[in-house]
């Protein structure tokens, strides 16, 4: 049997163009991220084990699982809720060595686990614009006082479903967004994103997850 | 049109897939649960074809695909488009049991 020479490539690698795009004058008003180096794994209660979850997250990680729309950093990992009894646990990562390793044992019996770490795309988007630019193609109010820092969604883009949370706000106080997205999908949301914000002038770059 | 989810929020229609009335129930009896009714046929064709035509409340349920992926069950007028509850399907959600 012949050997495949699996080799990791970025979701974005036909989207993706480095540095400034769209109006070049004046400071860009939204920065576009692909974030690398990152293992994401989806936690799904097993029926009745919400309880149980919760409490083993808790103790894995040190921060509590999220039971509503919410995000919640911890040290170590970042918990993003997916759904009712769902979470993705965020975590850096630069090699290969298996994220399911570690978490088979805390969560035996009461959850099911799923390696995404191939499987999405996670992109962040800020700047002093960046509301503008998400306005025209998302449907949710991400107003201060609907979407504060640490709130999460699932929702939908240009038709595609994303996973969605306000990070800490940036250095200037300007809001910051993250995405997740399927990678087979990232090529066209990118470029959704990058055409929505193309009249605020946007600055594409790569970064580290947790840079 | 606008749904509350009551996991998401307030979400727009396109987020969401209908399926239909939430009221017909699957009737025992069939030959795979262990034996055939005599009536298992017309219920069977009852259940599958057979639907009321409501003008007024109905109990719907629509998939919340575009966001939680969680199966909800709507009351809404189909006279108004009026949607006066939605709660969580049966199932929905694994910390609730059924």
């Amino acid at each position: 049997m012949a050997d495949y020479l699996w080799s990791v490539g970025s979701p974005l690698r036909k989207a993706f163009v480095p540095g400034r795009q769209g109006v070049l004058s004046g400071e860009a008003g939204v920065f576009l991220a692909e974030l690398t180096g990152f293992s994401l794994v989806q936690v799904m209660a097993r029926r009745g084990r919400w309880a149980d979850t919760a409490k083993a997250a808790k103790t894995h990680y040190g921060v509590a699982a999220p039971d509503r729309p919410t995000a919640l950093f911890g040290k170590q990992a970042t918990l993003v809720w997916s759904g009712p009894d769902q979470f993705f646990a965020l975590t850096s990562a630069d090699g290969l060595a298996d994220p399911l390793a570690p978490l088979r044992g805390v969560f035996a019996g009461i959850a099911s686990l799923s390696d995404q770490s191939g499987g999405r795309c996670l992109i962040r988007i800020s700047g002093a614009r960046v509301r503008d630019a998400l306005a025209k193609v998302s449907s949710l109010d991400f107003h201060d006082t609907a979407f504060p820092v640490g709130t999460a969604a699932a929702t939908s883009i240009d038709h595609t479903n994303v996973g969605l949370w306000r990070a800490a706000d940036a250095a200037d106080g300007s809001p910051v967004y993250h995405l997740l997205v399927f990678t087979s999908f990232a090529d066209s949301l990118w470029h959704t994103i990058l055409d929505a914000a193309a009249e605020y002038g946007v600055d594409a770059s790569r970064a580290g997850v947790f840079a | 049109m606008r749904i509350a989810c009551p996991f998401c929020g307030e979400r727009e229609l396109g987020e969401f897939t209908y399926l239909g009335d939430a009221a017909p129930k699957r009737p025992a009896g069939f030959a795979a649960d262990g034996g055939e009714l005599p009536s298992a046929q017309d219920d069977f064709f009852d259940y599958v074809y057979l639907r009321d035509n409501l003008a007024g409340d109905m109990t719907e349920h629509w998939y919340h695909g575009g966001g939680c992926r969680s199966w909800l069950a709507v009351t809404r007028s189909t006279t108004t488009h009026e949607i006066k509850a939605v709660r969580p399907a049966p199932g929905a959600g694994a910390s609730r049991a059924g």
